[in-house]
């Protein structure tokens, strides 16, 4: 799977503690930062090759 | 069945020698077949696909644990009951190309990631040239030919080697067995990342293929070169409907294939949650929505924990695929606007806070229940290789 957009998901509290992650087939998961989780790696992975995540700020 | 131990009054002393055994009547294979849990590959006789049991798409998405990657091709990946007569399997992995393919970067491919401290703790001493895996399995193929299997070390610098393998006769089921030994350039980490890759692929042209890939002996992995370039897998990937099934995939520690080890449905499924696991709302008897119980936390947010047993293997990502119903204070149905559910804390593989929103009129407090509504919503959670 190729990664369409990465954006930050706030808490209620405004911390963010994971990204909602697009995929260009359409599924969109919520990736946590740990960085075991191979979504998470593939994400900085996207980021290195120069790739913004998006961020809406929190505020819920 | 284990070996039992006998009582002590079974056999007079000497009165079982050399000469009261038959020659071969202890063989290795009959040894080895008593060491339980010697498949390092999950999910081998393909029995157990929670994400569903067919789909066009490629990555995970029918058998557990089988990662497919298709470029270039289009392809049906399946579960299916075509399985070896007078075997006991109940089920196989098929991919079918339904759309050809003669570019260069065609391709298609079946693999399984083995977690690092899985290959450390198998007994395999994979630094060592004198130490053997062997990857034995059941494979029909619709077009005869000369097929490779790969293996690539992922820790360190990764190193790969690549194993054909023939298919004799077209669409008839066959039993193969590769083995391989260890190489002291192979690096292993004790953890839970990728530690090995077993690939069974398809490569049409140079893009992925070449005259550097490591056939028969180890050697560092070279990009693009995962096999020989084949004719054989060339005319697959280029053949409308050319399809092949696996099933009864097992890799163990030694030069022998000893016969497939099954496992109790319950254990298989347990093993592949590991690493993939999901709810659904329609009420499944082995993954039930019910079991999730939060809180409101406004009036448009509820926060519920989830148990993940098995611990999973990672924190894993979450998914949601439809409006979720939630029962309030176990009274009124309460449906989101649209899917909503996210990860909110830090979690571990034991155990993920969700916060899903698109609410309304909560009351801040009031206990929630995950509804057995009548549209089907799946949460899934991933922590795959």
């Amino acid at each position: 799977m190729e990664i369409q957009s990465v954006t930050k998901n706030y808490t209620l509290t405004n911390f963010c503690n994971s990204y909602q992650v697009v995929f260009t087939n359409g599924q969109e998961w919520s990736v946590p930062l740990d960085e075991s989780n191979s979504d998470y790696q593939m994400i900085l992975e996207w980021v290195a090759l120069g790739n913004t995540i998006t961020d809406n700020g929190g505020g819920e | 069945m284990a070996l039992t131990t006998l009582p002590t009054a079974a056999f007079a002393t000497g009165s079982v020698g050399t000469s009261q055994l038959a020659d071969g009547a202890v063989t290795t294979e009959k040894l080895v077949a008593d060491v339980n849990f010697r498949n390092i590959i999950i999910n081998g006789d393909m029995s157990i696909a929670q994400r569903g049991t067919s789909s066009t798409s490629s990555d995970f998405a029918t058998v557990d644990r089988n990662n497919v990657l298709f470029g270039t091709i289009g392809a049906t990946q399946s579960q299916t009951t075509d399985v070896p007569s007078n075997y006991t399997f109940n089920n196989s992995f098929k991919l079918n190309v339904d759309t050809a393919s003669s570019a260069t970067n065609a391709n298609a491919q079946i693999r399984q990631i083995i977690e690092a401290q899985m290959i450390r703790s198998s007994g395999w001493n994979y630094t060592s040239s004198s130490s053997y895996l062997t990857l034995s399995f059941w494979v029909k193929c619709s077009l005869a030919g000369t097929y490779y299997a790969v293996f690539r070390s992922e820790d360190g610098t990764q190193q790969s080697i690549s194993k054909s393998y023939t298919i004799n006769s077209a669409n008839t089921w066959e039993k193969k067995t590769i083995t391989i030994s260890g190489n002291s350039n192979i690096t292993i980490n004790n953890d839970n990342g990728r530690g090995l890759t077993v690939w069974f692929v398809f490569i049409a042209g140079t893009d992925n293929s070449g005259s550097s890939a490591n056939l028969d002996s180890w050697g560092a992995f070279v990009s693009g070169n995962y096999t020989p370039d084949s004719s054989d897998a060339q005319t697959f990937l280029n053949t409308t409907n050319a399809n092949i099934s696996f099933t009864g995939v097992q890799l163990e520690v030694g030069t022998t294939a000893s016969d497939f080890e099954f496992l109790p449905r319950d254990i298989n499924l347990q093993r592949c949650q590991r690493y993939y696991r999901r709810f659904k709302s329609t009420g499944q008897t082995e993954d039930d929505f019910a079991t999730i119980y939060g809180n409101a936390a406004n009036g448009d947010h509820v926060m519920v924990g989830v148990p993940l047993s098995p611990t999973m293997r990672s924190v894993p990502s979450v998914s949601i695929d439809n409006p979720l119903t939630i029962d309030d204070h176990f009274r009124s149905g309460r449906t989101q606007s649209s899917a909503n559910c996210v990860i909110n804390g830090n979690g571990k593989g034991t155990y993920i806070v969700l916060k899903c929103g698109n609410f309304t009129s909560m009351s801040t407090g009031n206990t929630i229940q995950f509804s057995h509504n009548t549209t089907t919503v799946t949460i899934q959670f991933s922590s795959e290789l």
